[in-house]
């Protein structure tokens, strides 16, 4: 047996921190903001490349932290920065750059063992805080090996004596997480969740929550279509229904100021006076969060889930801004009449327009009326008029301000969904049909590896409704009589191979590619259903399948509990497992046993006697027990001084002593 | 008063049965655990984590904050793992003179895995830390300044860990009942042994000593390795003992009586000064204190019945 000393006494606390474990405090904090400072503003990023290149220097060189005046002034410089940049030192991103500001500063004036802590834990909560602003897969990965990098850094400061090797750091640290997985399972599946935030949240807490909006301006839309981020997902339980009657119905604008069209500020609550209803589809929504109040759903909704609201323009309301992802199931009728007898007054509504403004399309509309006031007639005439001449395009030049539709009607003649929209429905205000204009979004792509359709930012749409008599609300999408592929394909195949938008290349669609995209996409739905969409809901709902409908928190605090138990029992058996004597023992054990046995009665053997004299002894004073205890004897020399025993063997040896009787 | 009042709710607390027969194997319920202030820090972290995740319906804030709730736990485990089932045994602890440090030894082994971070204290003491490798014996030497002659007790020690994350603080207490004798501090000002010191009687009858040789006798156990009469051993006359007749004249006494100072402890240290200067001079000496009387001899042996006889002299309890 090797022997190895130690001895004297650690070094006190005010020798500088081991220089290997500073690098790796420092390279965990430049990994975690890293994300930040991508999306930061630069002087951000220089400051704290600095101040982690002067702590690495100070370490490097043992020189001596910077004096408390200048930490002080430094503070105080950083803190009127983020004032500058942001105009105040709260919210979402002036909070993260001011605790990056400060982690890193408190690096800076690192000094001893309860510093170091400190920057680890707030290391934890700048983890947290790219959660703000991103929850994909790619993220958590990366801030999963940031957590680990940190483990291992406090693993590191707290081994003391020689500096452990990079093995020695990393696989304690990952053997923490790896069993601290199944306990975090657990909690994730059954600690309560509760419905809307514990505070107020500040106004841009949310990223990346792009939308529709209130309110419609001729150049409104196209941001949106350029954005190919996931507005919903929908999964249709008896067939989907064919593209072209994919209308999600969203905001329903019908205050006209000339240039701009705004949802009425009051909607009452309806009465779904529907005279046909026919063809019903059922689908469940999964809605991502984009903090307004209204759900999509097709036309026209049949049921509309809890909490929810139906207008009587058939918009779906939730009774709070939608702050979290949201699953709904809907039924709709896509055969549908509905609205013949709204009352006048909306749809006088439906009738207002400024006529100082957009003179020129207001007198076409007038003199079209004139000629012939039949809606039939003024659909046809106003089909044929966008039918010709007019061009979709993503990217129409800008229109003119006090007149945008003039601008674009009689001039430009390019535009997309919401100048067609607009334009169409004034024109029809214009001839004497109550109309409005509906946003939502048309279509989606299915996903064919589980059929899921996913509507995204840039499938929003415009189209318009036109109140006729006897045949109520009807939808009108001039869009389609500009470019038809726009509602029968999607946004790509309307703007044709010139206009494709980069990353949606539909050209291999069922090539390999598409097949790893669609794969992703399936695993990016099963990541946003199960983990980041994971709310009360989705636990409910969790919950009832598994047979536990109705759960309450007491219920799920009892299982926290067992699990919690279950777990640590479960860890700590392993740990104990791990921590057993080598096999060889167990024939020490077994040996112990039946000297014990022959002490209690009277022969016990002396500590320096040798299994043999023992033997001898024993044979001498018990001739009567020679055969037993020489077998025990030869059996026991063999497994611990000879060549070992198998697990058999050990296990004959134990029986035998079990059956031994001394007497 | 507190600190006091919190040591001894303490003492009474995690009292052990001393001392304590080795090895002792630190077994599940000799192992107490509690958090550390870091952990308390730690908890705090993950409470404002958890009402940040909640307040923001952050799904992976939930699972970040999950992840480190649990490693807490586990890290808990593995603390108290780090220090079960270790061995202790106490080492030898050699005696020193006062002023000087003392050194109690304890060896530690791992049943199996690696022990990272050890620590082993005495109350009141900086911990020596230690990592004990498996099939490796690991010597921890507590080092103590003796200050007072006597008996330094070890007292109770406690063996500890905080590794791997610093959260929770495992720890046991095992006593031994380890000592280690303190000798007076030899003091250097008390010059020579005086010369009137010498005893006058006898002279000139031989003594059986080592001054001057007188014959080759066969060896008997006990001679020292000086003594043995190598030269003949080699022309394999076998293993024989030189004999040597000490002079009677340079026999010392080393006397109580002789040694003036002002109080005990001064004395003692005149006194511990000569015995160490009559052996480095390889006299005979004997050390006269009263009430005890060590016939005068030299050697390692010697010296040291005759500095122990010093360290126990009246000794402070």
């Amino acid at each position: 047996m090797k022997l190895k000393l130690f001895s004297g006494s650690p070094p006190p606390l005010s020798t500088p921190l081991d220089v290997r474990n500073v690098m790796w405090l420092l390279a965990a904090m430049v990994f975690v903001v890293g994300p930040h400072l991508m999306r930061l503003p630069v002087w951000i990023g220089i400051f704290v490349v600095v101040v982690v290149g002067w702590r690495a220097w100070i370490s490097w060189a043992a020189l001596r932290s910077p004096p408390r005046w200048l930490m002080w002034a430094v503070t105080i410089a950083s803190t009127y920065g983020t004032f500058l940049t942001y105009g105040r030192i709260f919210g979402r991103e002036a909070g993260v750059t001011l605790l990056i500001l400060m982690a890193a500063l408190k690096l800076l004036e690192m000094r001893d063992q309860r510093d170091v802590v400190l920057s680890i834990y707030l290391g934890f909560f700048l983890v947290m805080t790219n959660f703000l602003f991103s929850q994909t897969i790619p993220l958590g990965l990366y801030m999963l090996a940031c957590v680990w990098i940190f483990v291992a850094t406090l693993v590191g400061f707290n081994r003391v004596g020689r500096s452990p090797t990079l093995r020695e750091r990393l696989r304690p640290a990952g053997a923490l997480l790896v069993q601290a997985l199944p306990l975090m399972v657990a909690f994730f599946l059954l600690f309560p969740r509760t419905t809307g935030p514990l505070w107020a949240l500040p106004q841009d807490s949310r990223s990346g929550q792009t939308g529709l909006s209130e309110s419609m301006t001729p150049g409104n839309i196209a941001n949106l279509i350029k954005s190919e981020a996931v507005a919903f997902r929908v999964q249709f339980t008896n067939g989907m229904p064919p593209y072209r009657s994919l209308y999600w119905r969203g905001p329903v604008l019908v205050d006209f100021d000339g240039a701009t069209w705004s949802m009425a500020a009051f909607s009452a609550q309806g009465q779904r006076n529907y005279s046909r209803y026919e063809r019903p589809s059922m689908y469940t929504v999964t809605l991502e969060p984009h903090n307004k109040t209204w759900m999509f759903a097709l036309d026209v909704p049949a049921t509309y889930p809890e909490g929810t609201q139906l207008l009587s323009d058939l918009q779906l309301r939730h009774r709070r801004p939608i702050t979290e992802r949201m699953r709904y199931e809907m039924m709709s009728f896509l055969n549908y009449r509905y609205g013949e007898n709204t009352n006048p007054p909306q749809i006088n509504r439906a009738l207002r327009f400024d006529d100082t403004r957009n003179p020129r399309l207001v007198a076409l509309g007038r003199q079209w009326a004139k000629e012939n006031p039949d809606p039939r007639m003024l659909l046809q005439r106003a089909a044929q008029f966008f039918g010709t001449g007019f061009t979709y395009t993503l990217e129409p030049p800008p229109l003119d301000r006090t007149n945008p539709y003039d601008d674009f009607v009689f001039n430009s003649r390019q535009g997309f969904c919401e100048h067609f929209a607009g334009a169409f429905t004034l024109l029809m205000r214009a001839a004497g049909v109550p109309s409005r204009v509906v946003t939502g979004y048309q279509g989606g792509e299915v996903n064919p590896l589980n059929n899921e359709l996913i509507v995204r930012q840039a499938d929003a749409h415009a189209w318009s409704e036109i109140w006729v008599k006897e045949e109520g609300w009807v939808r009108i999408d001039p869009t389609a009589a500009v470019s038809p592929m726009r509602v029968e394909n999607g946004v790509n195949a309307a703007l044709g191979p010139i206009g494709v938008i980069p990353s949606l290349i539909d050209a291999d669609r069922l090539g390999l590619l598409a097949n790893m995209r669609f794969a992703w996409q399936m695993l990016n739905s099963q990541w946003d259903a199960w983990v980041v969409g994971y709310n009360m809901d989705r636990q409910r709902s969790f919950f009832s399948q598994l047979g536990f409908p109705n759960i309450d928190w007491r219920t799920l605090g009892f299982w926290l509990m067992i699990a919690t138990f279950a777990v640590g029992a479960a860890v700590a058996i392993g740990l104990l497992v791990n921590d057993r004597p080598p096999k060889r023992e167990a024939s020490l054990v077994a040996w112990n046993r039946f000297c014990a046995k022959l002490a209690a009665s009277g022969l016990a053997r002396a500590p320096h006697e040798g299994p043999l004299d023992y033997l001898a002894r024993v044979k001498a004073a018990r001739p009567q027990l020679a055969a037993e205890v020489e077998e025990i004897t030869r059996r026991y020399v063999q497994a611990r001084y000879g060549e070992g025993a198998s697990r058999e063997d050990l296990r004959a040896l134990a029986r035998l002593v079990a059956g031994f009787r001394a007497t | 008063m507190l600190a006091n009042l919190r040591q001894s709710i303490s003492d009474w607390i995690f009292r052990a049965t001393i001392p304590e027969t080795p090895p002792v194997t630190l077994v599940q319920r000799r192992i107490f655990i509690l958090p550390t202030r870091q952990g308390y820090v730690f908890a705090f972290t993950v409470l404002i984590l958890l009402l940040s995740s909640i307040n923001y319906a952050l799904s992976l804030g939930f699972v970040l904050t999950f992840l480190l709730a649990s490693m807490a736990g586990v890290a808990m485990l593995h603390t108290w793992r780090n220090l079960a089932h270790l061995r202790l045994r106490p080492g030898r602890c050699d005696p020193v003179f006062a002023g000087e440090t003392a050194h109690f030894n304890v060896s530690v082994e791992t049943p199996s895995q690696t022990r990272f971070s050890i620590a082993l204290r005495r109350r009141g003491d900086e911990p020596v830390y230690a990592d004990i490798v498996a099939s490796e014996m690991a010597s921890i030497s507590l080092g103590v300044t003796a200050t007072r002659r006597g008996v330094a007790q070890c007292g109770r020690l406690e063996v500890f860990t905080r590794y791997p994350l610093g959260f929770f603080h495992a720890w046991s207490y095992v006593d031994f009942g380890q000592t280690v004798l303190v000798y007076p501090r030899p003091d250097p000002l008390a010059g020579s042994p005086p010369a009137q010191s010498r005893s006058a009687s006898e002279e000139g009858i031989p003594v059986p000593g080592d001054e001057e040789f007188n014959m080759l006798r066969a060896y008997r156990p006990g001679d020292t390795p000086k003594q043995i009469a190598w030269k003949a051993l080699a022309r394999e006359q076998g293993l024989l003992t030189k004999e040597f007749n000490a002079t009677a004249s340079s026999e010392l006494w080393i006397d109580w009586d002789e040694a003036r100072a002002p109080d005990l402890e001064s004395r003692l240290s005149i006194l511990c000064h000569w015995v160490l200067q009559a052996e480095s001079f390889g006299q005979s000496y004997g050390l006269r204190l009263p009430g005890r009387e060590i016939p005068p001899s030299r050697g390692d042996a010697h010296q040291t019945r005759c500095l122990e006889a010093l360290a126990l002299f009246e000794a402070p309890r």
